[in-house]
């Protein structure tokens, strides 16, 4: 008879680090795929464009499955099943951050570029020092959305075989057979996870938002 | 002699085929003059400023910033922008940063000072257009007149050789345009090489030592101020100053 | 596979319309009515905090078992849960429409003599869809994705069918990479096509 207990915990540590590894770097890479569109050329764009259409158009499961079978029997190689996971979930949130990233960019691109080259800047450091530090910070509410999005996605992870929360739970099922307490209470859990982490992100937005940019809700 | 800061020859810029904003405009400002360029709107001024401090680039002609020319491919923008401050007619101040941290960027940035010298340069600057105890305010806590005197300071800081203003006050409510004006009269005093594209007339008059009157695309007559408000010698100016003077006299 | 098709897409777009059906209306109480706001509130909380695959299971295996037939179906189920985490995202989708219409419509179809919920059929609901459109395309699409979920309580929609017939023919890279096509055809295409209608529609309009 297995202590559900310890289960459930290691379950959440393994759901919390896998959306906290994905929403930040989903970020960095959604950030250089933005900026990869937009000034990186028309070969690049397509590229990207395929790159996106193709992380947002097919199901989380099925990316995790082509990046867990499909791939290593292409290329040759083995890849460990979290390791599968926590890629997935990165390259599949870059895929939606790089459209929240554009779309801050181009908000304050056209004036804040030509006030950059105006006192000698060149466009990589305006790009750098002025519209950067600007749509990174309009990004933040995005963020919170994105990170409700990937962890109510971890539970796909059981399909692979990996411990999260939601299989921590249907292996305590099956022992014990009491589904409506062991369900309700990792809803909970997922619930309050996701609150709290809302709460933060509306707390650093308070703090680091540049007075007089808003973004409409 | 005195110096020529900056000359264009030939400069043509062209949009969409049919809008020709430039047309074969060559001009030349020595070192302390003071010269405002006026016009009806869309007559092409603000694109013959910006294609000046090559932020928007001429299709033909060349700009010279004291000997050197801009408009040769291989040079670098950059650093020939660095000698240009530019002020913008809707400020566009970096929102993200404070009043010093807006002046201090280019500072550190492109002049590559240290920490201590840009804050000390910066503060100087703010000091010079009166904005100094608003240092650490964002743009958004400020007045239009205040936000676009911190551009003023930002265009400043890096003691370029001339300083190009595209309609300072055209974007502010009509009581802020004085502490702006205030400003660039004292630059004035001070032997700042500047040249403005305005229609601030009772400005004009008082501190410029040339006007010239741009219309689609050309300039079309040049003069002391006074030549314009007594006596203008081309028709189209004739014209433009007679409806202005009709609309201010109904004010 | 094809039957997996089928099956998808049964799942997607009776869980669109089951959204469509309660969020449309959710979306005007809230915004008309202030009454029932707490328990508004907790039902988009519930079904937007909560993973769809934990109120699957929830759901089936929780409520299913005790009550009778149309819950003990695993399909019925696997809708029921999506329709109303739609209908939750829907509600916030038909807000924003109806933020962005504005007081006026209303306003004047009220000074026309309309009951509130006359003006609200007549006047408001055919503008919030053309509102709405984007918003819904990307619902749709995922929805979609979400019917992946299903599997957990043993729907056989595409993705539970592709892993079968992989287990069948031994061949790890053909089916996902044929599924993965199919899904994005499910979804691009439609979510495409309805932002272009609105954005017509729009235009035809004068918005």
């Amino acid at each position: 008879m297995v202590d559900p207990f310890p289960l459930i915990f290691d379950g959440f540590i393994t759901t919390v680090e896998v959306s906290i590894f994905g929403v930040f770097a989903g970020l960095a890479l959604g950030t250089v795929l933005a900026l990869g569109d937009l000034y990186g050329g028309r070969f690049f764009s397509i590229l990207i464009r395929g790159y996106v259409e193709f992380f947002r158009g097919s199901p989380i499961i099925i990316q995790l499955f082509i990046f867990l079978y499909v791939i290593p029997t292409v290329l040759n190689f083995r890849i460990d099943a979290l390791a599968v996971g926590f890629m997935v979930f990165a390259l599949n949130s870059a895929a939606y951050q790089k459209g929240y990233v554009k779309g801050a960019v181009e908000a304050i691109f056209q004036d804040q570029m030509m006030a950059g080259l105006s006192i000698g800047m060149s466009r990589l450091q305006t790009l750098l020092h002025v519209i950067l530090p600007q749509a990174l910070r309009i990004v933040i509410p995005a963020w919170s959305n994105e990170f409700c999005s990937i962890t109510k996605s971890t539970p796909a992870l059981l399909i692979l075989g990996i411990r999260d929360l939601t299989a921590a739970a249907m292996t305590i099922v099956g022992q014990t057979w009491r589904v409506v307490e062991t369900y309700s209470a990792i809803a909970l859990i997922y619930l309050a996870w996701i609150t709290i982490v809302t709460k933060i992100a509306d707390i650093v937005y308070e703090k680091k938002k540049i007075p007089g940019i808003e973004i409409s809700a | 002699m005195a110096n020529t800061v900056m000359r264009c020859e030939h400069l043509w810029k062209t949009y969409e085929k049919h809008l020709i904003a430039v047309k074969d405009v060559s001009m030349r400002i020595e070192e302390g003059d003071i010269k405002l360029i006026f016009g009806p709107s869309g007559s092409g001024k603000s694109t013959f400023l910006r294609c000046l401090a090559m932020l928007t680039i001429p299709d033909k002609g060349d700009i010279y910033l004291r000997e050197e020319c801009l408009t040769t491919s291989g040079v670098n923008l950059n650093r020939a922008r660095a000698r240009i401050g530019f002020v913008f007619q809707h400020i566009w101040l970096f929102r993200h940063l404070t009043a010093q941290g807006n002046v201090e960027l280019a500072l550190r940035r492109v002049l590559k000072l240290h920490k201590e010298e840009a804050r000390e340069r910066a503060l100087q600057a703010l000091r010079e257009v009166r904005m100094e105890e608003w240092a650490h305010h964002y743009p958004a806590q400020l007045s239009g007149g205040q936000q676009q005197r911190i551009g003023i300071a930002r265009a400043l800081a890096r003691n370029p050789d001339i300083i190009l203003l595209d309609e300072p006050t055209s974007a502010l409510d009509p009581e802020l345009t004085g502490e702006v004006i205030d400003t660039l009269r004292d630059l004035a005093k001070k032997g700042t090489t500047m040249l403005i594209v305005s229609h601030e007339m009772p400005f004009a008059r008082e501190i410029a030592d040339e006007m010239l009157f741009y219309d689609a695309g050309k300039i079309v007559e040049t003069g002391p101020p006074e030549q314009f408000f007594t006596n203008p010698q081309s028709e189209r100016a004739q014209k433009f100053m007679t409806r202005l003077i009709k609309r201010t006299r109904k004010e | 596979m094809l039957g997996g098709v089928s099956t998808t897409l049964a799942i997607s777009i009776f869980s669109l319309l089951l959204g469509l059906a309660v969020g449309l209306p959710i979306a005007f109480i809230r915004t008309y009515e202030k009454g029932l706001r707490f328990l508004v509130e907790a039902f988009e909380k519930i079904f937007r905090g909560i993973p769809e695959i934990v109120l699957m299971l929830i759901f089936y295996w929780g409520i299913g078992i005790s009550l009778p037939f149309p819950f003990k179906n695993a399909f019925f189920t696997a809708t029921l849960v999506l329709g109303l985490r739609s209908a939750a995202n829907q509600s916030q989708i038909f807000r924003g429409a109806i933020r962005g219409i504005g007081d006026e419509q209303m306003v004047a179809a009220r000074s026309l003599g309309f009951s509130r919920l006359r003006s609200i059929v007549h006047v408001m609901i055919p503008q919030v869809f053309v509102f709405a459109t984007p918003g819904l395309g990307s619902e749709y699409a995922l929805l979609v994705k979400d019917s992946t979920y299903a599997f957990v309580i043993g729907v056989s929609e595409l993705m539970f069918n592709t892993v079968t017939i992989r287990k069948a023919t031994l061949d790890p890279v053909t089916p996902y990479l044929v599924s993965a096509f199919l899904y994005i055809l499910l979804t691009l295409p439609i979510a495409a096509w309805l932002d272009n209608w609105g954005s017509r529609r729009k235009k035809k309009l004068g918005i």
